[in-house]
């Protein structure tokens, strides 16, 4: 499903050049859940922009379902990304002036779906995490448990064919964690490729494969059993 | 989509109330001002509008050359009407009518009211749109003894009785005459007034001077065929009265109506394309400003709290949103808000209309019915909206989404820059309104309080009435030994407005050929005395100076005019008339018609009591008012029985003359504290952000020893900096604008330096005043609570 190689990306200010990704290559296959580790500044976040087209690589191919996307201007990357791609971040990023049901719905919005259909679909997935009760609360009226399964509601509802979640329960204590963990496998089960950045070595435990880097690139793969 | 960016913004604006108030009632205040200034604008580029056949009618002026100048004016010879119409084709009518208003006492039984009119031919009613609400225009003036009236004058005679066509009204205690229509009332935006029409052919037979080609004492209104150039008519015209008089000085054209409001001013002889246009312009561009001023709010707050966006920016970029998507988003909501702010605009409107109709003198109103009021409200509401929300939504959708998501401190220099820019643009101009404001009421207190030449004060005018004439050497008895008025003359014009004048008068060493323009005046020869007026030369009139040889005193400018020493003793005649005017005094100069020009020279002769037409009084300035007035009725009473008493003051009529700029005067005053106040509004929501911006470094100040003083200091540093900055750019805007305004008037103030002095010491204090409020709060907050809340 995803394939890159090569892949770097600097970062540049008027003294220094920071190497983020040196020419890395990594294949992701459809269906799987992986987990990238590293120590901060090894890469890890820039990575997972680049597979979610929230930034450009300097160099190297990125393919995503076989389609050369490295080039992909502004317009072309929100239309693959609003049609294959959700995201789960630490920090929720929910719309505090939305409530759950319109947070949620948003994505929808986005791909252009009626507002007949909308409703269903929202309604089915939040029914699902279980935070049907909770649909016309604010974010800041819920715990970070709750906010964080509306994120993880919101990633899904478009029935993207792959989630980055960069630390998703960064922000969260260990029950709650669980609960988000359970919820990325339970997707992942039903078919949804997994990417997912963390610390966490009990939340990396959950994925088929741990990809560690370093300094940009790969030192180890850990195939999970 | 709509709907989901309509809740996210209705409820951004309930969440940050501060902001959103400040927003909106900054808008709706620039909104409001707008509308008022549109509603004005449009009654003035609507004037004459109610006449159907606008774009054919004209009125004949004249250009005459004398020695230094070419005088533009509308008074025509009375025989040239009828010529013109028989004469030249392209021509479909013609209307002659008297001159200005002429005031006139009805009296229906025992009721006697003042009315103002004109007479005027029947053509008046095909030719300008006067529906008649009774009688018709066909017979309205059948009978020579007819008059047609407006609503209000028919209200005015008759009180609520209606059907009042046949009805019979004694005119100036002389004559009946019949009222034969009524008509629905002239709108005020209308060039031709009056309260009453009357055939003109008695009023023309009666004037035996008005069917000689050599006097100019009518106006004649032509209406050409649909499609005829006037240009072609013009140039007939031209020697038209030459034809006949050869030595005439008169050159006739033709003036469209479509002009006859906005663009009268002539210079020279040729049309400027100036006149009250240039209010309209003038307004226009201050309603435009204020707008932008109001939007420039808007733009400066949205970017200012554009970190507090940032995040669902951030959030809707990651989640498919376009940086078109979120521009329209961004303008929406800037749309929306201007909506809003267009409600509270059209209350503000509503509340101010009255006010604001005694302040330009006017009767403007709403209509909610109007497609014009309607779509202009809504075209400011839409061109504020996108341009309020045109910087904000190019900035906010160019957020870096991974940027704003990490929480990364937004590099916002650039915004920074343009937010200073704005607020730097927002003072300046208020700084030049404030300036203009100043300058303006200067020159005008400077012109009121100029020396006409004569005392102005505790002067009262009537018209010459009834027995007034007859029984002038009784009144003028009874007033002086009354106690209440000091002296009582009689002139046949007002002292204060123009006059006749003449060009034909000859005198010994003028040079051969020039053509000088000459007022001419009758007076009793109490005039001097009551006007005050000083005799600096030489002695008064008498009464005798009446017969042979003609007496005849003369002022200043006139005295220089003849040439060198005393024109006491030099005498004068009319072109082609051997009979000679002898000088027995000179007075001094005084103003009179512009208050702006030179006093121009000017004749008296002694008049008869019956061939004046005005009563001065100059009153007792030591007694009451109110007794005065009360004393003065009852001996004109006792003596002119018949007519009620009815006066004016002549520093009233002074008064009157600077409409236009007491207008312009009291408009920029109030627009100018409005620019400011929004301006002010703008810059206390920017104090506000700045102090919560640098809540940390306000805590760490504190906790390191900085004083309330200091830390106020350092936030108000930058603010009133820029608007010293402003001070500089408005300075050479105000002075250049004010100095070409004043350039206009030939009596002017000097731009004095203290007045930017004064305006930079008032932006920098309001500027001072407004943001000290958010400064000293943040400053005064408690260090700990800040740092914590990092």
């Amino acid at each position: 499903m995803i394939k890159i190689t090569d892949l770097q990306k600097y970062y540049r200010t008027e003294e220094v050049e920071t190497i983020a990704l040196n020419k890395l290559s990594i294949e992701v296959k459809e269906g799987e859940f992986v987990a990238i580790m590293g120590p901060s500044g090894c890469g890890k976040s820039t990575l997972l922009n680049i597979l979610g087209l929230l930034d450009d690589p300097d160099g190297g191919s990125y393919l995503f379902n076989s389609i050369e996307v490295a080039d992909f201007n502004e317009r072309k990357r929100a239309d693959l990304r609003k049609h294959n791609i959700g995201f789960v971040f630490q920090s929720f990023n929910l719309i505090d002036e939305l409530t759950v049901f319109e947070n949620v719905e948003l994505p929808l919005i986005y791909t252009g779906v009626p507002a007949s259909e909308r409703v269903g679909r929202v309604e089915k997935v939040l029914d699902k995490m279980q935070i049907m009760h909770r649909r016309n609360h604010y974010p800041q009226q819920l715990s970070g448990g709750q906010q964080q399964r509306v994120a993880v509601a919101r990633a899904v509802v478009n029935n993207p064919k792959l989630i980055l979640a960069d630390e998703p329960t960064g922000n969260l204590d260990s029950s709650n964690g669980n609960e988000v963990m359970e919820l990325l496998t339970d997707l992942n089960e039903q078919g949804t490729t997994i990417i997912m950045v963390t610390h966490s070595e009990h939340d990396a435990r959950y994925s088929h494969r741990i990809i560690r880097l370093l300094d940009g690139q790969t030192v180890m793969e850990n195939i999970m059993i | 989509m709509i709907k989901n960016y309509i809740k996210a913004a209705f409820r951004t604006l309930i969440k940050n109330k501060a902001y959103s108030f400040l927003n909106i009632f900054g808008l709706a205040i620039g909104i409001a001002c707008a509308s008022l200034i549109f509603l004005w604008v449009e009654d003035e580029v609507n004037f004459d509008s109610v006449n159907v056949k606008k774009d054919q009618l004209y009125i004949c002026r004249e250009n005459e050359k004398y020695d230094t100048y070419v005088l533009t004016h509308s008074s025509t010879p009375g025989v040239m009407g009828p010529a013109i119409k028989t004469e030249i084709p392209g021509v479909a009518n013609v209307c002659r009518t008297s001159e200005d208003q002429t005031p006139l006492l009805f009296s229906v039984g025992d009721h006697s009211v003042y009315a103002s009119g004109k007479f005027a031919e029947a053509s008046i009613f095909s030719m300008f749109t006067l529906p008649f609400v009774q009688g018709n225009a066909t017979s309205a003036f059948a009978e020579l003894k007819s008059v047609v009236i407006t609503e209000s004058a028919a209200k005015k005679f008759f009180g609520n009785d209606k059907n009042v066509v046949g009805r019979s009204v004694r005119v100036s205690n002389q004559s009946d005459y019949i009222v034969s229509g009524v008509i629905k009332d002239i709108p005020s935006n209308s060039s031709m007034q009056f309260e009453w029409i009357m055939p003109f052919k008695p009023y023309y037979d009666r004037s035996p001077w008005l069917w000689k080609w050599s006097n100019y004492s009518l106006t004649t209104y032509v209406e050409l065929k649909p499609g005829v150039n006037p240009e072609s008519v013009n140039k007939i015209l031209y020697n038209y009265i030459q034809k006949r008089v050869p030595e005439a000085l008169g050159h006739t054209f033709l003036f469209s109506m479509n002009n006859w409001h906005l663009r009268n001013a002539f210079d020279n002889g040729k049309m400027t394309g100036g006149g009250r246009i240039e209010y309209v312009h003038l307004f226009t561009l201050i309603a435009c400003i204020i707008l932008i001023i109001a939007c420039i709010n808007f733009m400066n707050l949205a970017t200012a709290r554009s970190e507090k966006r940032s995040r669902e920016v951030g959030v809707r970029k990651v989640l498919g949103a376009g940086k078109a998507a979120l521009i329209f988003q961004f303008i929406g909501e800037a749309l929306f808000m201007a909506f809003i702010a267009a409600m509270v605009a059209v209350l503000i409107v509503l509340l101010a209309l009255p006010a604001f109709n005694l302040l330009v003198q006017k009767q403007l109103t709403v209509g909610f019915n109007n497609p014009n009021h309607i779509f202009g409200l809504i075209g400011i509401t839409v061109a504020c909206g996108i341009i309020a929300g045109s910087y904000p939504s190019l900035y906010l959708s160019s957020f870096n989404p991974i940027a704003v998501l990490k929480g990364i401190k937004l590099k916002n220099s650039g915004a920074a820059f343009i937010r200073k820019g704005l607020v730097v643009i927002q003072f300046s101009v208020s700084i030049v309104l404030i300036i203009c404001t100043v300058i303006v009421y200067q020159q005008i207190q400077h012109v009121k309080g100029r020396q006409l030449g004569f005392n102005k004060n505790n002067l009262i005018e009537m018209n010459l009435q009834g027995q007034m004439a007859a029984n002038y050497d009784v009144i003028k008895q009874d007033l002086i030994s009354s106690g209440y008025a000091q002296n009582v003359a009689l002139s046949d014009h007002s002292i204060i407005y123009g006059g006749n004048n003449t060009d034909g008068m000859e005198w010994t060493g003028k040079p051969p050929g020039s053509k000088v323009l000459i007022s001419t005046r009758y007076v009793t020869p109490e005039f001097f005395e009551t006007s005050k007026l000083t005799l600096l030369e030489g002695r008064n009139l008498t009464v005798a100076d009446t017969g042979k040889p003609i007496r005849m005193v003369v002022t200043k400018a006139l005295e220089k005019l003849m040439g060198k020493g005393s024109a006491v003793g030099k005498t004068m005649h009319y072109h082609g008339d051997t009979t000679t005017a002898v000088i027995v005094g000179v007075v001094n100069d005084y103003v009179y018609g512009s208050m702006y020009d030179k006093p121009d020279p000017v004749l008296f002769f002694t008049t008869k009591p019956q061939n004046a037409s005005v009563m001065y009084v100059r009153i007792n300035g030591h007694k009451d008012i109110e007794k005065t007035l009360a004393a003065i009725q009852v001996i004109m009473k006792k003596d002119n029985p018949s007519y009620p008493f009815d006066y004016r003051f002549v520093d009233d009529q002074f008064n009157q003359m600077f409409l236009s700029e007491m207008l312009i005067s009291k408009l920029s005053r109030v627009f100018a504290t409005l620019a400011i106040v929004i301006s002010c509004l703008g810059l206390f929501g920017l104090a506000a952000y700045t102090a919560e911006r640098r809540t940390k470094e306000i805590g760490i100040r504190k906790v390191l020893g900085a004083s309330v003083g200091s830390v106020t200091t350092l936030l108000s540093k930058d603010f009133l900096q820029l608007v010293l900055l402003s001070c500089l750019i408005a300075f050479p805007i105000a002075y250049w604008t004010m100095f070409n305004w004043l350039k206009t008037y030939q009596y002017h103030i000097k731009i004095q330096w203290q007045v930017f002095a004064i305006a930079g010491i008032a932006g920098v204090l309001i500027a001072f005043a407004t943001i000290s409020f958010q400064s000293i709060k943040a400053a005064l907050a408690n260090p700990v609570k800040s740092l914590r809340s990092e």
